[in-house]
């Protein structure tokens, strides 16, 4: 009799054993269905394609700031700039600048005297240049309202060329060289931060002489 | 000058403030979706650099069967993203040692000595003298054959007296392109025009053909770039009793496509 109430009382146990093998073993054969997918992805390995990937070599840029014209005063600069990099260190860059020559101390004491008129005032260079990244490194700023610190990627580099510069009704052969702090805003827009001799053969004022202009100029650039 | 100082300051100043802005990712719906190209590194370890070139300190790595995502490139290096999210710069060389999603090399065209051989199209700018004075030129050819190609220049030549300018048409022929210095010849003609400086006298422009033929030598630098040197003989066509003749040497830097 005992036995009897005992079963009775075991027989839940029992089924529930029973009832949980029998889940197991279609939880099992649940699992060996997963292994293929009622829906089989139509994905097929893809090559890498090159032509996808956006390239950055070119850099297109606009400048302003001041050029002392010798013998002219010193005046507010504007220009474009085009570079294409070669490699990590160097790039070829292209230049159009202007600007307007002020007057002389002459004109200036004299009264009324002009030496020019206002348009061989006018100041214009091209050149093309030839630059080397030397000095690349990273910049940290300290926000000035988050507080929280950036990196930023430069380059200091150096920068020589030739080109032309029309100014006084004579276009001269130009000479350039100077350098340039670029700070890389992120991976497309930089800024730069550029110190450049233009120097040139010139007889304006009679006899021909070297003139030299400095330009400190900064800047913007989009890289594409 | 002080004005213009200071404005030169203020815009410094502007473009110093700017910069915190802009340093957020706002700009990160330029990088189109579509872009999967995805490779496995397949070396022990690859390194992520914090900017485009040797110099930048490496900031990660990663290892060997980790993906990554080609985001964009930079002269010979490419902007990559980890399944993480984290991003670098990975040299060129290092991505040629990685596979991608077929389990082959990746491939990707480093310009080369053999691209060199096989090009379309070449530019280039130059300088020299044209007649012991200043000229700077720039060009633009496009190969025909390996050995035939055809130019378009212009010119500037800058003296003491007058301002030349330059355009020409030429043809090219390169008998050895198989070489890393490989001499060529060409032939053109095209138009000069003077302008004589008028400080003292003003004379009109004038424009006059001319004809020219040189030799020059190319030598191939690295990736895609060479130097190019050449020297031309010159006949222009005036109207007086004789023509003028004038020799010119250009030496410059070229560019490939």
């Amino acid at each position: 009799m005992e036995i009897r109430t005992k079963r009775i009382f075991l027989m839940p146990h029992l089924c529930r054993g029973v009832l949980s093998f029998f889940l197991a073993i279609g939880a099992m054969a649940a699992s060996a269905e997963e292994v293929k997918p009622l829906i089989e992805p139509d994905v097929r390995p893809q090559k890498v394609d090159e032509s996808l990937i956006d390239t950055e070599n070119f850099e297109l840029g606009v400048f302003g700031g001041v050029i002392n014209i010798e013998d002219f005063e010193s005046s507010m600069l504007y220009g474009v700039r085009v570079a294409y990099h070669l490699t990590e260190s160097f790039f070829l860059e292209a230049n159009l600048g202007l600007a307007e020559g002020g007057e002389t101390s002459f004109e200036k004491l004299a009264g009324n005297v002009e030496l020019l008129s206002d348009e061989d005032r006018e100041y214009r260079f091209y050149n093309v240049a030839f630059g080397y990244n030397i000095l690349p490194g990273e910049a940290f700023l300290k926000g000035p309202f988050s507080g929280d610190t950036y990196a930023f990627n430069t380059n200091f580099y150096l920068i020589g060329g030739a080109g032309a510069t029309d100014f006084a009704g004579d276009n001269r052969f130009t000479a350039m060289a100077g350098a340039g702090y670029q700070v890389l805003v992120n991976d497309w827009l930089a800024m730069h931060v550029t110190f450049r001799e233009h120097f040139y053969d010139i007889d304006v004022l009679g006899e021909t002489k070297t003139s030299m202009n400095t330009e400190l100029s900064t800047g913007l650039s989009f890289f594409f | 000058m002080i004005k213009l100082l200071q404005r030169s300051i203020c815009l410094l100043l502007f473009s110093m403030l700017s910069l915190e802005a802009a340093a957020d990712d706002w700009w990160k719906f330029w990088v189109a979706d579509s872009n999967t190209q995805q490779v496995r590194v397949a070396e022990p370890f690859i390194d992520f650099r914090s900017g485009p070139a040797q110099g930048f300190p490496v900031i990660h790595t990663s290892e060997k069967g980790e993906w990554l995502t080609l985001l964009k490139r930079k002269t010979d290096w490419m902007k990559v993203s980890d399944a993480k999210g984290r991003l670098g710069w990975v040299s060129i060389d290092d991505l040629l040692l990685t596979e991608d999603a077929t389990g082959d090399t990746v491939s990707i065209t480093e310009p080369r000595f053999d691209d060199f051989r096989t090009r379309r199209w070449e530019s280039g700018l130059q300088m020299g003298e044209f007649d012991s004075t200043a000229v700077n030129s720039g060009y633009l050819g496009y190969w025909m054959t390996a050995n035939l190609s055809a130019e378009l220049s212009v010119s500037q030549i800058l003296g003491n007296s007058s301002e030349i300018q330059m355009l020409s048409a030429a043809l090219v022929h390169q008998p050895f392109p198989q070489w890393r210095f490989s001499p060529f010849f060409r032939i053109g003609g095209g138009q000069i025009k003077i302008k004589p400086k008028a400080t003292l006298l003003s004379v009109d422009n004038s424009i006059n053909s001319m004809a020219h033929a040189g030799i020059g030598m190319r030598c191939y630098v690295s990736d895609r770039f060479f130097v190019r040197l050449e020297v031309n003989d010159y006949k222009v066509f005036t109207n007086e009793e004789s023509n003028e003749e004038a020799t010119e040497w250009k030496l410059g830097l070229s560019v490939f496509f």
